[in-house]
């Protein structure tokens, strides 16, 4: 029995295997875990309906993300944007908030609220890069910027990110030196 | 361009200015392996990447439509399958007969007359006045039903209209003495059609004479393989010539 499978199938595993990926993926692009829900579900059947483009079995998931951004920026930003606007909608910390105690949390919350406040250019390439671990040149090709762009995009979101860990380190230190 | 882990960590933490910045990332441009030393020593990517991997909490329900069933070795029988119909087809194809013509169609429906099916007919001229007037109008032409009337030893019992592949096929049954059923068939063919000098055949048992002449397609059948046309044959010949 051959172990060959056809681009349906790789497609559907793909789905699979990188699903949690493409969620924080959509999450970063919408800022909004139902949004991201819905992204997730338009990215894959959007993907499974493709299959027949997809030549190489590899790197599925950075196909799996352009196509979710694609969705986003083409037919779901618009709409969403406007409702971020009309109710001030504030990322959802209390997603990330459930470390073992509360110091743990507190510093969680405050970086994902950090980073759901970066610029969008920012944010996608901070979520492509330090949590889903692309090099710089992959970032760059899923983006389609040029690697330099992605680099500064990042020294710009470290610099943010940087005071937000300082003064957390700083404010454990002193609440647990009381 | 050689760059220490300090220079990198420097970058990393924003401590040089905008022309080494642009330096670093040229360098880092076109060298991976700068590229993968650079992002090991990233100090901020870690912790964002720690807070947001605990993310979704559960992996997302995803709601896809069914792959198709044949899949696999059910594929694989359905291709063979598919395979061997085309190969049946195409030998029926190969060695079908020759596509019936109006003639062998014809014959086939007359075969199914007995005496039963012309004795019952209604033979009123009324009734043939308007079959002929029906049919003459269909065929766009005459059916010298003087000559049909004529004819020694038959009576004339009905005339009907047929298609064929959407052309006219007329159909006109007369009795013989015996009371066996014998016909005339005319088609309108087109002005294309060539002309065909007479040929006798025996179809679907009966003994037939075709010809064609100006765009019309005759026949005459007779009851019966053996039966004699001669006499009909000419008659109807002579007066459908023009």
């Amino acid at each position: 029995m051959s172990t060959k499978i056809n681009s349906e199938q790789a497609v559907r595993r793909a789905v699979q295997a990188h699903s949690r990926r493409v969620w924080r993926f959509a999450l970063a692009l919408s800022g909004a875990s139902d949004v991201a829900d819905d992204l997730v579900q338009a990215t894959c059947l959007r993907a499974l309906e493709r299959h027949h483009q997809v030549t190489s079995h590899d790197r599925l998931d950075s196909w799996l993300m352009t196509i979710c951004r694609s969705i986003w920026l083409n037919e779901v930003r618009a709409r969403s944007v406007r409702r971020a606007q009309a109710l001030s909608v504030t990322p959802e910390a209390d997603l990330v908030a459930s470390g073992p105690d509360a110091e743990t949390n507190i510093f969680a919350s405050e970086v994902f609220t950090q980073v759901m406040h970066l610029p969008e250019a920012q944010r996608e390439t901070v979520m492509l890069v330090f949590v889903e671990g692309y090099s710089y040149r992959e970032a760059a090709a899923l983006l389609e910027v040029p690697i330099g762009t992605i680099m500064s995009r990042l020294s710009n979101a470290r610099r943010k990110l940087k005071t937000v860990m300082q003064h957390e380190a700083a404010g454990a230190a002193q609440r647990s030196g009381k | 361009m050689k760059v220490s882990d300090d220079t990198l960590l420097a970058y990393l933490d924003g401590t040089l200015d905008e022309d080494q910045c642009r330096a670093i990332e040229a360098a880092v441009e076109g060298d991976a392996e700068l590229e993968q030393r650079m992002m090991a020593l990233d100090p901020i990517a870690p912790m964002v990447q720690q807070v947001f991997d605990k993310l979704p909490s559960d992996v997302p329900v995803i709601d896809l439509p069914e792959p198709a069933r044949a899949g696999g070795v059910l594929r694989l029988v359905a291709v063979a399958a598919s395979a061997a119909i085309a190969a049946i087809a195409l030998t029926f194809w190969a060695t079908r007969p020759a596509p019936m013509g109006w003639a062998e169609q014809a014959a086939i429906y007359q075969s199914l007359y007995a005496p039963e099916t012309i004795a019952a007919l209604d033979s009123t001229p009324a009734l043939l006045d308007a079959q002929f007037a029906q049919a003459e109008q269909r065929l766009g032409r005459s059916l010298n039903r003087e000559t049909l009337e004529g004819l020694p030893g038959l009576e004339l019992k009905r005339a009907q209209v047929l298609s064929f592949k959407g052309k006219p096929l007329i159909q006109i049954v007369f009795a013989d003495e015996q009371g066996q059923p014998f016909a005339f068939c005319v088609i309108r063919q087109g002005p294309a059609a060539p002309n065909r000098d007479v040929k006798h055949a025996v179809l679907s048992g009966l003994a037939t004479a075709t010809w064609a002449q100006d765009g019309y397609g005759y026949m005459v059948l007779g009851d019966g393989a053996q039966a004699d046309l001669g006499g009909e044959l000419d008659v109807l010949m002579q007066s459908f010539s023009g």
